[in-house]
């Protein structure tokens, strides 16, 4: 009891109160703006919180993260550019309203639909993940081991058409992850003799390089020599009831607020599906059971709230895999487990042992973070709406520029600058060809963890792989891996077969990409 | 290009890459086995050999598929334009004057920052960037690129504590 007091009076310091207000409207405007999403803006700044204590900097990532997912309804009600991948439902309802001048009141919608499915999650997470936790600590390295191989195999379908091009890209990022000091040995591995590679790569200009650097590289083709500067219209009418909503307006929405969040917790809290999968669920749910069937797609205020309630409870549940089993569920989780790892944290059942008070003021700061975008997006909203029409040319050269020296700042070295830009390259490739940069990096940052728990096993079993056997967690684990791969190759081999002819059902423009 | 084509490339290239690996880089540059627990070469051989295997794989298959004279699986062949435009890769041409664009410039200002200073090579490197991507309001160009290097300048100098890299405008 006097963990959770001291952590939650540390939440509500003057100084932890004003990075999570920074956070949440830093993450509001960053989201608001098309092609920047919550992972990339967690990535841009996490140099930043080198400076700060944990408590502060986990409670400034997750106000961003949690802001990031509200502003990306901005550009999706207002200009049908979802500026997040999970506002894409937002838009369908959104935009129309918008058309209609009622831009406003979908976005009040959408803000209030976030804040509630956002708070009911972060509620089910403090309820349930240490409890969680208390079983999971049962769990020796075996288990672990064989929990790591599954979730990397299942996150391997994330951000890709197809598990197999997944898998190429976990590898990838194991082998990347491997690179510097061999753990059991303490000499160098794979650095192929660059002293600078000694202490590995870091993880901030790896996942500057792959989020943002990359994602800004494709975003420019469109722009280059064109220059581009967007304009929302007709957002704000003049009549009342078109721009405010009323309680009866909300209230009418609670059965698809409540069903919106449930689904994104259950999405959340498992590894690999992230906010998209909730978002578009409750969407499908929220219309099959309406009685108003036929009004979805043309500014039904229902389509709004089952998407942003689902999509922002993503945010906290997506931690329970995380600190319970010290998994990420999502990229934003990934990135987050990265920044407790700079600060010499492993996420997992542990944390809730060795950093009780740390934990219950990261509990307070998600709470607070729900109070203050409830706050900030009810005050803020109009100046917000602006964010979504600054010019290209004047956005895209700022956060190329803040990318190399947020690389930098980090060691204070330029060869971290040269690793952004090469994963950058590496990026932009795997996106165009259809690599998932979510698993490289998932892999990238579960391969010391992996390595750690595969040579206590061996340690500790005097090199006798039949020690698994008298594990049966970790035996069913890892045939439940074994069936994720073998149905990935039973599925290609088949898809290879099955090919159909093309020319009737494909598009020329897909053929000739 | 079809898509076929490009993914028999992007695989061959894999496969490459994992012999290349497999041959020389993990004995190469991976610490002897010291006698106890595993192998320093284990992992990053199963790295290596997932990829290996599962490009392998997707050769297979595009091989079944073009031997059969046919093309990808419709399921992939569709890409609507909203999953292109929100999802997590944007499966697309390679413009390759568009990456040399943007990454000559950083690369010139990385090489050039430690010899120059930070605030001509930040300067010059945010005013070609600007015009790169199509603006040409001179002053416009010239107040952002000041504005950007001296916030940075400020917030990386008094804000963390941090030297900006290459040599100092006031020492």
């Amino acid at each position: 009891m006097e963990m959770i007091l001291a952590g939650l009076l540390d939440a509500i310091s003057p100084v932890s109160l004003m990075y999570v207000f920074i956070g949440v409207a830093i993450g509001v405007l960053i989201g608001a703006i098309p092609g920047i999403n919550g992972p990339m803006a967690i990535a841009l700044f996490i140099p930043i919180t080198y400076y700060m204590t944990p408590l502060t900097a986990i409670g400034f990532l997750v106000g961003l993260n949690k802001g990031a997912f509200f502003g990306g309804a901005v550009s999706a009600v207002l200009l049908r550019t979802p500026g997040t991948p999970e506002a894409a439902a937002t838009s369908w309802d959104g935009y129309p309203l918008t058309q209609q001048g009622k831009g406003e009141k979908a976005l009040r919608m959408a803000l209030y639909s976030s804040v509630a499915g956002d708070f009911i999650s972060t509620v089910v997470l403090i309820l349930i993940a240490a409890p969680l936790a208390a079983v999971a600590l049962f769990m020796g390295p075996a288990e672990i081991f064989a929990l790591i191989s599954l979730a990397l195999t299942v996150i391997a379908g994330i951000g890709t058409t197809s598990i197999c091009r997944g898998l190429i890209a976990a590898g990838l990022g194991l082998l990347a992850g491997m690179i510097g000091t061999e753990p059991v040995t303490a000499l160098p591995r794979l650095t192929f003799d660059v002293y600078q590679l000694g202490g590995g790569l870091s993880l901030v200009p790896v996942a500057i390089g792959l989020l943002a650097f990359s994602e800004i590289l494709i975003q420019m083709e469109r722009f280059t020599g064109k220059g581009s500067g967007a304009h929302a219209a007709n957002v704000f009418s003049s009549k009342r009831e078109d721009r405010l909503l009323s309680r009866k307006e909300f209230f009418a929405n609670t059965r698809t607020l409540l069903r919106g969040s449930a689904i994104g917790i259950g999405v959340g809290a498992m590894p690999g599906l992230g906010a998209p999968v909730a978002s578009f669920m409750s969407y499908d749910q929220a219309m099959k059971r309406s009685k108003h069937k036929e009004e979805f797609g043309q500014g039904r205020l229902e389509g709004i709230a089952a998407s942003e309630s689902a999509n922002s409870s993503v945010v906290a549940s997506s931690l329970i895999p995380l600190f319970v089993l010290g998994i990420p569920g999502n990229l934003a989780a990934a990135m987050l487990m990265g920044a407790f790892m700079i600060f010499g944290m492993q996420p997992g059942p542990l944390m809730f042992k060795e950093n009780a008070q740390l934990m219950y003021g990261i509990y307070g700061s998600l709470l607070i973070a729900s109070l203050f975008l409830a706050v900030i997006g009810r005050f803020g909203l109009r100046a917000f709406c602006k964010a979504v029409e600054i010019p290209a040319m004047i956005l895209y050269p700022i956060v190329i520029f803040t990318c190399i020296m947020g690389s930098y700042l980090g060691r204070s070295d330029m060869f971290d600058v040269g690793v952004m830009l090469t994963f950058g390259v590496i990026g932009y490739f795997m996106r165009k060809f259809d690599f998932s940069y979510v698993a490289f990096l998932i892999g990238f940052i579960l391969v010391p963890e992996w390595e750690r728990t595969l040579q206590q096993v061996v340690i500790i079993s005097e090199n006798n792989p039949t020690m698994f056997f008298e594990r049966p967690v970790a035996v069913g684990l890892m045939v439940l891996t074994f069936f994720v791969i073998g149905k990935t190759f039973w599925g290609n081999i088949k898809a290879g077969r099955d090919c159909r002819e093309p020319k009737t059902k494909s598009t020329p423009q897909a053929e000739n990409n | 290009m079809t898509r076929i084509q490009r993914e028999t490339i992007a695989n061959l290239v894999i496969v490459g890459f994992c012999l290349v690996m497999l041959m020389w880089a993990i004995p190469t540059y991976t610490p002897k086995y010291p006698g106890y627990g595993a192998s320093p070469r284990l992992v990053p051989n199963v790295a290596v050999g997932i990829m290996m295997v599962m490009a392998g794989l997707s050769l297979v298959r595009l091989l079944l598929a073009r031997f059969a004279g046919k093309t990808l699986p419709p399921a992939e062949h569709h890409y609507p334009e909203e999953a292109q435009s929100t999802g997590f890769t944007q499966i697309g041409r390679i413009n390759l004057r568009n990456l040399a664009l943007f990454m000559i410039p950083s690369i010139l200002l990385v090489v050039g920052i430690e010899d120059l200073g930070y605030v001509p090579t930040a300067f010059l490197f945010l005013m070609v960037l600007q015009y790169v991507i199509g603006n040409r309001k001179w002053i416009q160009m010239t107040v952002l690129s000041i504005v950007v290097v001296a916030v940075m300048y400020i917030i990386m100098r008094y804000g963390f504590g941090v030297p900006v890299p290459g040599p100092q405008l006031f020492e």
